[in-house]
């Protein structure tokens, strides 16, 4: 299934998800007061010895945050122009460490027990006439769909090569939008052949990655 | 699925003079049927009113004029009501496989019909050790061939235990063995078929065949005539 | 809400997955054009602001959950902290004003609708979360976060145009699938 889940068994696997995600809040807010780019280097050893922590492959999960890096170039030369190097380095850090340590929990968190760990937060919505079965349902059919949507999608830039292509290929938006329009029809008109959506049918998807 | 008793008479669809009306085009024209036979067939061309005919027995679709019946229930109350009358299966796997895993997809309908997320997984399991498929469980759906796809559909259908099955050119999409394997196996179940197919082949051994024409029933009876009378049509408009 | 609205708000999240997939066109800029934001614009457009709002929703909810549903492959927390967070927390914003936007002129053809929604949901909006979410995680003044993420408004103006082109085009060839021209 389509997921970043690292699977594992570290100490960080075994936390349950909700300490994770509020331990992740309390050090995004404790990371701010912190001006000296040295005290900084710490959390971002540390941060590193965790990645590692994981096992074989750990360290170059850190590779996520490759894509941002020429943003990160660019924030840095600003920060460091319009204010000093110090300031540069610790906003460079201080953002390192966060993206970091928050995908590390994503590394270390199967979608489901996220799910069931964020779902009872949503309870509160009950009071709109928001049924959170109905969320978790919403969230199950979303995950099935990807994959078939990503197969017709790899198909029509295969057909798109295959007679020439060039570079307007944003017109392969065109037919993907008649294609999940047209889909979701089908699917609505098989699912209400099955019963619809009851609300006892469903409850917070039990396998939303159990298989990779 | 065995337990259900096999008593045959309980087994009828019943068209009473059935006329619908789609976006303002009648496509049936007063319509009637009796269907009781275990195996029955549903042929035609594109366009001739197959689809629609079968989306009346589950109430996808309302008559504008006449009766339906099936299983002496009226599907006026819509699909909600019929799910577990009337298992039906769409030509396309994709459109009807709606969970990322093949056990929630298995546990749906029961959930749907009131069992508890454990009772729901145990039916499930269940019903894939009858059928030899207990390894599945944990597959994710799009991880499986198009025959293990609509093969789970039918037995997300099945688990329902509904007494008539209606399949809309099911294996259309499969290869040649994938589909002589898959008509074994409907054949090996206790339910009441109903089938759309192109694939006249296929309908060979069925016990009744229905030939719709432009929203009429043109045909209606054994195989053998009537897969002969709509090819010899087929190829004689194929002439001119 | 009906069965089908929810299947059609998941299904159209999922194709928002797959637009990830087209190659990035490399723009003027060196800031390379996804279709991503663009099927954020068309979202408004095609479900109309509520459902486009939901499904956007949907989509960003999935994508904190551990997907890899971006561009790119990404997904997951990080995308939450980092100096891009504004965006793709301003997705179903950005949808729900591109659809209500394009509602209103429901009068004027479509192709003016759909741009003119575009350019206040897909890039005032969009970037007036863009830019929060920058100076938030940057610590910058407005003027400088704006500068930074100024490099993106031209190859977003493109996709707004873009988004208006698709939107007739699949008016022409599905009408009942435009929710702005239904009305």
């Amino acid at each position: 299934m389509i997921s970043l889940y690292f699977p594992g068994h570290s100490r960080l696997h075994c936390l349950p998800a909700g300490i994770k995600l509020s331990g992740l809040a309390v050090i995004s807010i404790g990371l701010y007061p912190i001006q000296n780019p040295l005290w900084l280097l710490p959390a971002v050893l540390l941060v590193i010895l965790a990645y590692y922590s994981l096992g074989t492959g750990g360290l170059a999960r850190m590779l996520i945050t490759k894509p941002l890096l020429p943003l990160f170039v660019l924030i840095f030369a600003v920060q460091w122009w319009t204010q000093n190097l110090a300031s540069a380095l610790v906003l460079l850090q201080r953002m390192l460490v966060l993206i970091l340590l928050a995908n590390l929990i994503t590394l270390t968190t199967r979608m489901d027990a996220m799910m069931d760990a964020v779902l009872p937060l949503l309870s509160p919505l009950r009071w709109l006439g928001i049924r959170t079965e109905r969320i978790a349902f919403a969230v199950a059919l979303l995950v099935r769909f990807v994959p078939v949507l990503m197969a017709v999608m790899l198909n029509l830039l295969e057909a798109w090569k295959a007679r020439g292509g060039g570079r307007a290929v944003w017109q392969l938006a065109i037919p993907m939008m008649i294609n999940a329009i047209r889909l979701s029809d089908h699917v609505a008109e098989a699912l209400a052949a099955r019963g619809g959506i009851r609300s006892h049918s469903v409850d917070a998807s039990p396998s939303l990655t159990k298989k990779s | 699925m065995q337990s259900r008793e096999d008593d045959r008479s309980e087994h009828s669809v019943l068209l009473d003079q059935v006329s619908l009306a789609r976006d303002g085009v009648e496509v049936l024209h007063t319509v009637s049927l009796t269907l009781t036979e275990p195996r029955i067939g549903l042929i035609g061309d594109n366009g001739s009113g197959k689809s629609s005919l079968i989306r009346l027995l589950n109430g996808l679709l309302q008559p504008s004029q006449g009766d339906v019946y099936v299983n002496g229930i009226k599907p006026t109350d819509g699909p909600e009501v019929m799910a577990s009358e009337v298992g039906f299966i769409f030509q396309n796997p994709d459109h009807q496989l709606i969970f990322p895993t093949v056990l929630e997809e298995l546990s749906f309908g029961l959930r749907n019909q009131g069992a508890t997320k454990k009772a729901a997984e145990q039916g499930a399991l269940a019903l894939l050790a009858e059928h030899d498929r207990e390894h599945w469980a944990e597959r994710a759906v799009h991880s499986l061939s198009e025959g293990q796809k609509q093969l789970v559909c039918i037995l997300a259908v099945l688990i329902m235990k509904p007494r008539l099955m209606v399949l809309d050119e099911p294996f259309s999409a499969l290869d040649l063995p994938t589909r002589l394997h898959l008509m074994d196996w409907l054949h090996s179940l206790p339910q009441q078929v109903l089938m759309i197919s192109h694939d006249l082949d296929t309908l060979a051994d069925f016990d009744r065949v229905v030939w719709l024409d432009q929203g009429r029933v043109r045909g209606d009876g054994v195989p053998r005539d009537i897969l002969a009378a709509y090819r010899e049509a087929s190829q004689a408009r194929v002439a001119l | 809400m009906k069965d089908k609205t929810l299947v059609q708000i998941a299904l159209y999240a999922a194709l928002i997955a797959a637009l990830g997939l087209i190659p990035p066109i490399p723009f003027v800029t060196g800031i390379p054009i996804t279709a991503q934001t663009l099927g954020v614009m068309l979202a408004g457009v095609m479900l109309g602001p509520g459902r486009g709002f939901l499904s956007m929703l949907l989509f960003i909810f999935v994508v904190a959950l551990g997907a890899p549903l971006l561009s790119g492959g990404r997904g997951g927390l990080g995308v939450f902290v980092g100096p891009t967070a504004g965006f793709a927390i301003g997705f179903p914003f950005a949808a729900f004003v591109t659809g209500w936007v394009a509602l209103k002129l429901e009068r004027i053809n479509l192709f003016s609708a759909a741009l003119i929604g575009s350019l206040a949901g897909g890039i005032l909006v969009l970037y007036i979360f863009g830019i929060a979410g920058f100076k938030l995680v940057t610590g910058n003044d407005w003027a400088s976060a704006t500068t930074v993420m100024a490099v993106f408004i031209p190859g977003d103006l493109v996709k707004a145009v873009i988004t208006a082109v698709v939107a007739q085009a699949v008016y022409k060839g599905l009408p009942s699938a435009v929710a702005v021209k239904q009305a």
